[in-house]
């Protein structure tokens, strides 16, 4: 692409972007896999429960307001069993999928913004800079989030204070979204940065007419729309980890009894003697659905990155090229 | 080896050289075949839910000591005709029709366990890009003597031995013999895929684009060693590029083929001094000539055709000077031509005595048909 | 190999040690609430927390005396003492736990990677083929679930249900003294656990070496392999896994500390006496030393994985020498 068109990228970027995404073509393509398809359906699904969990059930059930017998395999009243306090294990299972999904997304938002960030500055100013912003990638690359969070968590807790509630989110959830955010972006930046670091090369046909512009106007005008695309798929599939871990410490005791999530659902069964005691309807509704989740996010994700993508060098293609 | 080598001099007889090979023929051949014969071999590749027609209807054959060089542009067929010999081709792919006799025994109708059996014992390949067709992690001579070992039922030890002797012969010094591939330079990786080609003593060598990635200097001595080769051990060769140059120095004769089909074929110096097919008149008009003029470069227009819809008729015609209105409606039918030439375009028609197809070998030494 | 690669490789391991150690002081003698967080438990009064600052020189300013301390007694395995266990010193707690862990974990490891390399070759190279159509649906999976969801279901259907195998633990308590049935009787119990990881681990490596395979497959020194007429298996065994496995030695010590944290949740679902027991009981009682100690234990094991990881990669791999 040389002459006028190649004069206008942001522009053109753009609008194919835009053309990609509203054509029936990408509809059609993305629907007529198997696994976006699916995917698509399941988190609609969630999505909706999520969002209005009234539809399904009461209000989150305590102690106090449980109405069922203790650990009682399904019946009639309580079609998924009680937990031991004679709780409802629907009810439960729908209300933690709000709290699931909602920390999965904020979490996802603060890895994808400071990884996207990093990676196009760090790609585009290179040098020094470059140097650094990767060697500490590579530090939060090497350590798993888990394993971070392990100190990470109640130490940034006991800062803040449990109690606390910031925004009506109280600080337990918010506290597993920053170390998940903090410790997720590596991935994410590197890739983007890869990205940046080719597209560098092509924009010195466009130097000519950005003389002129800081690089803070090119990153923002010239770079991140061709980036775009990559960042869409990243963020689905980043989502998908970050309910993953979410579940991983809410389980081994991060997460808030008081505004559960499956993780925290689960963790009270541990507890409560659960796999033990063969009680599978404890177990089984909040471990299908993070299944399920994850799943789908990964199989919406690939089938995203496959079509926005089709040469990228993001790794870790966990399903099949069509 | 064991064989001497014959002084340049001596031509050797399509029998001599069957007679001097290493091991008997695979047991369903017919001693009185020719070497190769291709019969309208089809090629076509999936794509979605249409076929693309990259080879489509090429005949050719080939004798036993013969160099046959196959010319043309890139896509043109010649590498997908290359491999459809062994049936190696990529997964979409399909041989769609015709037939490859290889001393009279079909292989297109081989399954892929018995074309094993062939497979480098009869016919062998040299890629090109030896840096890519050779196995990174695994020593050069231990590449070599896997064939050796595996389809010859030698011991390890022979192999290996035989292995570094065919390095020798090929020009890699002994003691480089253990090396990986990429501690090799680009002429010496060429020289271990023809030792590794040569590992079985094969009826047939292909060589595709061997010296393509090659600078001059180091192209003139592969080409040198090919000769060499060839002469000493009565090799049959068929190679592959686009390079006209390569063709002229090393081939006994041609075969041009333009958009999957067989423009023209024929002994080298007709070939390249009276061209007939419009194709290879450009084709052979367009290589830089040291000694005429050099302002200009005589270009061929257009592009080829897109070979998923290619069009009726002559695949040439959009582009040829010559086209005629039956060349965009009619395939033209080949002719043979006295001087061993085959030729497929409306300029040259067949008259009522003229033959098409059969054997290309018989064609090339009988005297008949008209010329124009 | 290059002694060059070597020597830089170590060093890079070195730095991202002292990184975490830097990072563990931040946390505990900077951030603020430190360093009283360090030396807090419950039923403690600010005076006996005065005093104890006073002995352990958490009063004297941070740099350099703090530090100098800090990374000095780490250095030489004083990592403090464990206040849920009595003033037991942290090393004593964190080797006595060590040992499970390992066993489970390094089993885990053998047979996953014998399995999943196994399945994802033979998946990637028939691909479309039965085995790579049920291997990959149910490695997908297998890769979608946290480690205690693969788990719990065990426990419910094996050993509650079944009652093929114990619900929980190492080993019997009161078990009879002579070493085979006491080796049957920790077989019985690590079986379940054992299955468990090795699951979770084979999901992730069945795919990555799918993918591998796949791209090794269309390189063009497998079309020279398949035309010297070598047998199919031949092919695939001495052609093209020696390349596939190249990247997955990498993705093999990488994944160590996701191995880690999915252990640690294991050991909380099996109760196995174990570093992930460990770390959550050191979560839920806040005691900070024990914490780091095991911090520090899996942070450095897995900066240690991941370079030798580096080095088997390099003397795997012919090309690499700079």
């Amino acid at each position: 692409m040389t002459g006028p068109a190649a004069a206008q990228p942001t522009t053109a970027a753009v609008r194919r972007l835009a053309a990609v995404r509203r054509s029936a073509g990408f509809a059609t393509r993305f629907l007529g896999r198997t696994d976006g398809l699916v995917g698509v359906i399941i988190l609609g699904f969630f999505a909706f429960i999520a969002a209005f969990p009234g539809i399904f059930v009461g209000p989150l059930e305590d102690v106090t307001t449980a109405t069922g017998l203790p650990l009682h395999a399904p019946y009639a009243a309580h079609v998924f069993g009680t937990d031991e306090l004679g709780r409802d294990i629907l009810n439960l299972t729908v209300h933690a999928a709000r709290i699931s999904m909602t920390i999965g997304l904020m979490a996802t938002i603060i890895t994808i913004v400071v990884g996207a960030v990093v990676g196009i500055v760090s790609g585009y100013v290179g040098g020094v800079l470059d140097t650094i912003l990767m060697r500490i990638a590579d530090f939060f690359l090497v350590l798993p989030t888990v394993v971070l969070a392990l100190i990470l968590a109640p130490v940034i807790l006991d800062v803040i204070g449990a109690g606390a509630e910031f925004g009506g989110i109280r600080a337990t959830l918010l506290v597993i979204v920053v170390v998940i955010g903090l410790t997720s972006w590596a991935t994410t930046a590197r890739i983007i940065r890869s990205q940046v670091l080719s597209l560098k090369e092509r924009m010195f046909v466009d130097r000519a007419r950005v003389i002129g512009s800081g690089p803070g106007r090119i990153m923002r005008r010239h770079i991140l729309p061709n980036v775009v695309n990559l960042i869409v798929a990243q963020a689905v599939l980043t989502f998908a980890g970050a309910v993953f871990t979410e579940t991983t410490l809410s389980f081994i005791g991060l997460g808030d009894p008081v505004a559960p999530s499956w993780g925290q659902v689960l963790n009270t069964a541990q507890a409560a003697g659960a796999p033990g005691l063969g009680a599978w309807w404890y177990i089984a509704p909040p471990a299908v659905c993070v299944v399920l989740v994850v799943l789908s996010f990964t199989l919406v994700g690939n089938a995203l990155d496959d079509i926005l993508n089709p040469k990228s060098a993001s790794r870790l293609r966990v399903v099949d090229e069509p | 080896m064991t064989e001497q080598p014959i002084p340049a001099m001596l031509p050797l007889s399509p029998a001599d050289i069957r007679g001097r090979r290493q091991w008997p023929l695979p047991k369903l051949a017919d001693p009185n075949a020719p070497l190769l014969e291709v019969r309208d071999l089809k090629t076509h590749f999936r794509l979605g839910r249409a076929w693309v027609r990259a080879v489509d209807g090429v005949s050719f054959g080939l004798a036993d000591g013969e160099a046959l060089g196959i010319a043309g542009e890139s896509a043109c067929g010649k590498t997908t005709t290359a491999l459809s010999l062994v049936q190696l081709l990529p997964g979409n792919g399909k041989i769609r029709g015709g037939s490859v006799e290889l001393f009279g025994i079909d292989l297109v109708q081989k399954s892929e366990r018995a074309m094993q059996r062939y497979r480098w014992r009869e016919i062998s390949m040299v890629f090109q890009g030896a840096m890519n067709a050779l196995n990174p992690v695994i020593r050069v001579r231990d590449q070599i003597a896997e064939p050796i070992q595996y389809r010859l039922d030698q011991p390890e030890a022979a192999a290996r031995q035989r292995a570094i002797d065919l390095l020798d012969m090929v020009g890699i010094p002994r003691k480089r013999a253990d090396a990986y591939p990429h501690e090799l330079s680009g002429g010496m990786r060429q020289r271990a895929m023809i030792a590794m080609a040569l590992a079985c003593d094969p009826a047939i060598v292909i060589g595709d684009e061997p010296t393509t990635a090659l600078d001059v200097m180091v192209q003139a001595q592969i080409l040198d060693l090919l000769e060499r080769l060839r002469r000493d051990l009565g090799l049959s060769l068929i190679l592959i590029t686009h390079d006209l140059s390569v063709l002229a120095e090393t081939c006994d004769r041609v075969l041009v083929m333009y958009a999957g089909r067989v423009a023209e074929e024929g002994p080298v110096r007709r070939i390249f001094t009276a061209p007939r097919h419009p194709y290879t008149r450009k084709l052979v008009g367009s290589f830089p000539n040291l000694h005429t003029d050099r302002r200009s470069l005589a270009v061929i227009q257009g592009q080829p055709p897109d070979l998923l819809t290619p069009p009726p008729g002559c695949r040439f015609a959009p582009r040829c000077d010559f086209a005629m209105p039956v060349c965009t409606e009619v395939v033209p039918p080949e002719v043979r031509f006295s001087d061993g030439v085959r030729v497929a375009c409306h300029l040259f028609p067949t008259s009522d005595i003229a033959t098409v197809g059969g054997s290309t070998l018989e064609g090339s030494t009988l005297g008949d048909m008209t010329q124009r | 190999m290059n002694g060059r690669y070597l020597l830089r490789k170590v060093t890079q391991a070195i730095v991202t040690i002292v990184a975490i150690v830097l990072l563990m002081f931040l946390l505990f003698r900077i951030m603020p609430g430190s360093p009283d967080r360090a030396v807090k438990r419950p039923n403690i009064t600010i005076e006996q927390v005065q005093a104890l600052k006073a002995q352990l020189g958490l009063d004297k300013p941070l740099v350099p005396d703090q530090l100098v301390t800090y990374v000095r007694s780490t250095l030489s395995g004083d990592l403090g003492y464990s206040f849920k266990f009595r003033g037991q010193p942290v090393t004593e707690v964190v080797a006595d736990a060590i040992g499970p862990t390992v066993l489970l974990i390094g089993l885990g490891e053998l047979i996953a990677i014998v399995v999943g390399l196994a399945l994802g070759s033979l998946s990637g190279w028939r691909r479309g083929g039965l085995v790579d159509r049920v291997g990959n649906g149910v490695s997908l999976i297998l890769y979608s679930m946290p480690y205690f969801v693969i788990g719990m279901p065990m426990i419910i259907i094996f050993a509650a249900g079944l009652h093929w195998f114990p619900t929980s633990g190492m080993t019997t308590s009161g078990g009879s003294s002579d070493a085979v049935s006491q080796l049957v009787d920790l077989g019985s119990h690590l079986v379940l656990p054992l299955v468990a990881v090795s699951l979770g681990l084979i999901g992730g490596y069945s795919i990555l070496m799918r993918s591998s395979i796949l791209e090794t497959r269309a390189e063009d020194y497998i079309t020279t392999a398949r035309a010297k007429g070598l047998p199919d298996r031949r092919v695939l065994w001495t052609h093209a896994f020696p390349n596939a496995l190249l990247p997955m030695v990498t993705w093999i010590a990488i994944s160590l500390g996701y191995v880690i944290a999915g252990a640690i949740t294991l050991e909380v679902v099996f109760n196995w006496p174990g570093i992930g027991t460990l770390t959550v009981e050191a979560l839920d009682s806040r005691d900070y030393p024990l914490l780091q100690g095991i911090f520090l234990l899996i942070a450095v094991s897995v900066v240690v994985a991941n370079l030798i990881a580096d080095l088997v990669y390099g003397l795997l791999d012919p090309r690499v020498h700079a």
